[in-house]
């Protein structure tokens, strides 16, 4: 049975794997046409990428973890990056500035980050086989939960010391919050400068960091659990693993990274759009992770950097070009977002469909190897 | 066992269980909804206190319902025949608001331009549905998650439509580049209060000021009979089977795909005519991402009003409505004039999530 | 095995404590303003010298003539500037590194020059300076580089 399997893994052909990477191929077609017809540079182009990869990579590697106990797409990353996001209004309000400010924060949204991972964990625990959109409609709950805090707890129940971040009222966290003082710090700090192209390499080291930490993890014991859960859950029950433990524990990593990711790409944005920073983000991620050729039960470091770097190539040149074929400059702006929606759809529609189609099939097997035994 | 379900699809034993002591029927109607009807009750009875006056509150609730309820009506083929909560609403609003802009676009005006619009609407309801019902029957199972992708798809690609398209008509586009369909139209002058100038003004009669949008009402109404009557025909009751046991039901000869599709391609197109009654009273076509606004309350209203992931009746949309609309119209001017401090979008926020978190979470109603 | 466990997990959390409480002192961002301007104290006038260069990380941030006021940010407490005082014009100029231990809890501190240089008492040269209006300023302020994502479709009621 197994050895039919391999067989079978051999024998990939090229048609098998277009229709493997059917999606990164198609984004990479779609940019070849866009990039001359948008007349960016290529400097220019590559100088985006870059700086895009270093504020995203991240965000979008902490969705590794969840799909690898078979958990999803976790568009409950946002959780995460709400958790970010407070800890650095509490850094900026304490004027804590640098890399110092952006470390404190990371060291402040860990609990916050613990918190929220465990409360959508246990959630997710309670709605097995639905987790996505589980996962999506508690990032909506926690986003009111999060304007209740940050718009009327802040500065009244919460001491917000500057009146620069508060609302004019006197409490309640102003729509934008500067984060000048460390805007870019991480960024600047080691970075490079080849041919004009900036290179932050201290983010870079961090991601990289990241990802030897996803290697490494995937071979613990815990991750194999992890690993294990994601196949077949009543099987590692059986094994003895603690499957509801495990799978909150890959959410909380997951949140807690995210937080990381959040604080990164803000120090990079330089400031903080207190009210929206965060409610596009998963969807952008996860459209990132899909574009790289990622799946909903299947995903690698690699697909993040590939996704990365198509999606926002997609995301500078569509505008552009939108606006060079139709004369319209909204048109790219629409394009694009139809874009993201787009590959999520068309992603979890193949995913649903191979789930149905595998599991058809080990019916049939199932039926198949009962008749044999009947005869 | 078997039985059972069985009572539970064709009847009887259904209504037996609405009849039982009221202990359990507070547990079946759920903490977080008796939650929500107090915080009603309790909003209701500080309106005298806030100087609120309490009929002007009562007509404000009664006309977003008659807005709103044929959306929420909406909800309730898919969830009987089991494809969830849909979340793919807009796909029917898309339609609803097509058929809106042609038909102002045709020269259609007044009462007229109302009935083409559903005319108009309705092939576009019946393609789009046809199209996203097949898609659902491909990928049983995941249709939530879908469905959502689905409906932000439509939209985002609409956005670019409403630009596209060549609309012509002057009231519609942009008067600088005589192209592209503005953000808001309004609608006097084309079906601005159709349904809803039928109203009963209850100060003429007996002095207080209560409005009833008798037209708007009646015109839900007449939706949810023709549901209701729709559920208790020979087609209706096989959809109900689908949903609760698709096994059993295929096993009773019913092709459960065709039914599916049909639920979905009745709630696209309820989705199509809700937004319409809506723009009417509302007096203003909102395109582009307004309609995605539209989902995640409809499908909160059914919820409060006490459906589950795969359980909804026609009681439901209408207390549903009435609780989550009495909510959003009373929360902004009870507690402003209380304690000055504006939190009805955030108290919104998390009443319509936490409700739809709620279902989502209930282990015993899990639809596969 | 499971007190090892706890062990570590109690460990990792004075760490990172320790490590944050580290971060709030050296991270602590100042804004220094110097003010080249007569001081008046314990009825005594420092007068100021006519001409204050002040280099802050070997960087030039303020050239300061009688009545005017420079500007420097600085992250932690142990500030160190550099001064290139001239007396007289068209004199000598005379170049100083000096450090000062700024007071933590001041967001704004405002250093007189003169009376720094006279070598007071921390009280009489510094100053708290609060800055004022920003009500009007920061409500709409001018976009600030923005977000990518321009074109905001929230699936969120």
């Amino acid at each position: 049975m197994s050895k039919q399997v391999k067989a079978k893994k051999k024998r990939l052909t090229f048609g098998q794997f277009l229709a493997n990477n059917s999606v990164p191929i198609m984004f990479i077609l779609f940019c070849a046409v866009c990039i001359p017809i948008s007349g960016f540079s290529p400097s220019y182009l590559l100088n985006e990428i870059v700086t895009r990869m270093g504020r995203n990579t991240f965000l979008i590697l902490c969705l590794l973890i969840p799909i690898m106990a078979g958990m999803g797409l976790n568009f409950g990353m946002t959780l995460g990056a709400m958790a970010g996001e407070i800890a650095l209004i509490f850094v900026s309000d304490w004027q804590i500035w640098g890399i110092p400010g952006v470390v404190l924060a990371m060291i402040l949204s860990i609990p916050i980050s613990i918190l929220l991972g465990a409360f959508c964990g246990g959630m997710l625990n309670r709605a097995r086989g639905r987790e996505m959109i589980t996962s999506y409609i508690i990032s909506f709950f926690i986003n009111g939960v999060y304007q209740l805090v940050v718009l009327y707890m802040m500065g009244s129940i919460i001491p917000i010391k500057h009146s620069e971040i508060k609302l004019p009222r006197g409490y309640g966290i102003r729509n934008t919050v500067s984060l000048l003082n460390m805007r870019q710090c991480i960024d600047n700090l080691l970075a490079i400068n080849v041919n004009g192209v900036k290179i932050p390499v201290l983010t870079f080291i961090l991601i990289a960091l990241l990802c030897l930490f996803i290697v490494w993890f995937r071979k613990t014991k815990l991750g194999q659990d992890m690993r294990a859960v994601g196949q077949d859950m009543e099987v590692a029950r059986d094994a003895g693993i603690k499957v509801e433990r495990t799978r909150i524990i890959s959410i909380i990593m997951s949140t807690v990274f995210a937080g990381f990711g959040m604080i990164l790409y803000l120090q990079n944005m330089g400031n903080l759009s207190t009210y929206s920073s965060h409610s596009q983000i998963g969807m952008f991620c996860i459209a990132a992770l899909l574009v790289g050729g990622a799946s909903v039960d299947r995903a690698s470091i690699g697909n993040v950097f590939v996704g990365v770097t198509l999606f926002h190539l997609m995301f500078i040149v569509a505008p552009a070009a939108g606006a060079k074929i139709t004369g319209d400059s909204m048109i790219g702006e629409y394009f694009r977002v139809f874009i993201s929606y787009g590959v999520i759809t068309v992603a979890l529609i193949m995913y649903e469909t191979k789930k149905r189609r595998n599991k058809s099939m080990a019916g049939q097997e199932l039926a198949a190897a009962q008749k044999e035994e009947a005869q | 066992m078997k039985k059972e379900q069985q009572d539970n699809i064709w009847g009887p034993a259904k209504f037996n269980r609405e009849m039982k002591s009221l202990g359990e029927l507070t547990s079946s109607f759920g903490l977080p909804r008796m939650i929500i009807t107090g915080f009603l009750v309790l909003l209701f009875l500080l309106a005298p206190v806030a100087g609120v006056d309490f009929f002007t509150q009562i007509t404000n609730v009664l006309n977003r319902f008659s807005w709103n309820a044929v959306m929420v009506l909406a909800m309730v083929p898919m969830i009987h025949s089991g494809c969830g909560l849909n979340f793919g609403l807009p796909l029917g609003l898309v339609s609803g608001l097509l058929g809106a802009t042609l038909s102002i676009q045709f020269g259609f005006t007044g009462a007229m331009s109302f009935v083409m619009a559903i005319v108009i609407a309705t092939p576009f309801a019946f393609l789009f549905g046809g199209g996203y019902g097949w898609l659902l029957n491909k990928i049983k199972g995941g249709e939530m998650m879908i469905a959502t992708y689905v409906g932000f798809s439509a939209i985002s690609f609409m956005c670019m439509m409403w630009l596209l398209l060549p609309y012509t008509s002057p009231t519609m586009v942009w008067g600088m580049a005589g192209k592209g369909l503005r953000t808001t139209i309004s609608l006097e002058g084309f079906y601005d209060k159709v349904l809803a100038k039928f109203a009963l003004d209850c100060n003429k009669i007996c002095g207080i000021n209560l409005v009833i949008p008798i037209g708007t009402i009646a015109f839900f109404a007449l939706l949810a009979f023709g549901m209701w009557a729709f559920l208790h025909t020979k087609t209706g009751t096989a959809m109900t089977a689908v949903g609760s046991n698709p096994v059993f039901a295929r096993a009773c000869g019913i092709n459960v795909d065709r039914i599916r599709l049909l639920s979905v391609i009745m709630s696209t197109w309820l989705a199509a005519v809700g937004i319409l009654v809506y723009e009417q009273g509302f007096g203003f076509i909102q395109l582009y991402t307004a309609p995605n606004n539209m989902t995640l309350p409809a499908v909160a209203a059914i919820l409060i009003g006490g459906a589950s992931v795969n359980k909804a009746s026609i009681p439901n949309v209408i207390i549903g409505t009435i609780l989550f609309q009495g909510i959003v119209t009373m929360t902004p001017t009870v507690l402003n004039s209380l304690i000055h401090m504006d939190m009805s979008e955030v108290i919104r926020m998390i009443v319509s999530n936490g409700m739809i978190l709620y279902a989502l979470t209930r282990k015993t109603e899990g639809s596969k | 095995m499971k007190k090892r466990t706890l062990f570590f997990r109690i460990g990792a959390i004075v760490i990172l404590l320790a490590i944050a409480a580290v971060m709030m002192v050296i991270g602590r961002g100042h804004t220094v303003y110097f003010d080249n301007k007569k001081l008046e104290y314990n009825g005594e006038t420092y007068d100021t010298p006519y001409k204050v260069c002040v280099y802050v990380n070997d960087e030039r941030v303020a050239k300061l003539y009688d009545k005017e006021r420079g500007m420097a940010t600085w992250i932690g407490q142990n500030f160190e500037m550099t001064l290139e005082i001239t007396q007289e014009k068209g004199g000598d100029e005379t170049t100083e590194t000096y450090q000062i231990t700024l007071p933590y809890n001041m967001d704004g501190i405002v250093i007189n020059l003169p009376g720094f240089l006279a070598g007071l008492d921390q009280d009489a040269y510094i100053t708290e300076f609060v800055p004022v209006a920003t009500e009007e300023t920061t409500t709409e302020e001018e976009e600030l580089p923005g977000d990518e994502f321009g074109i905001d479709i929230d699936g969120d009621i």
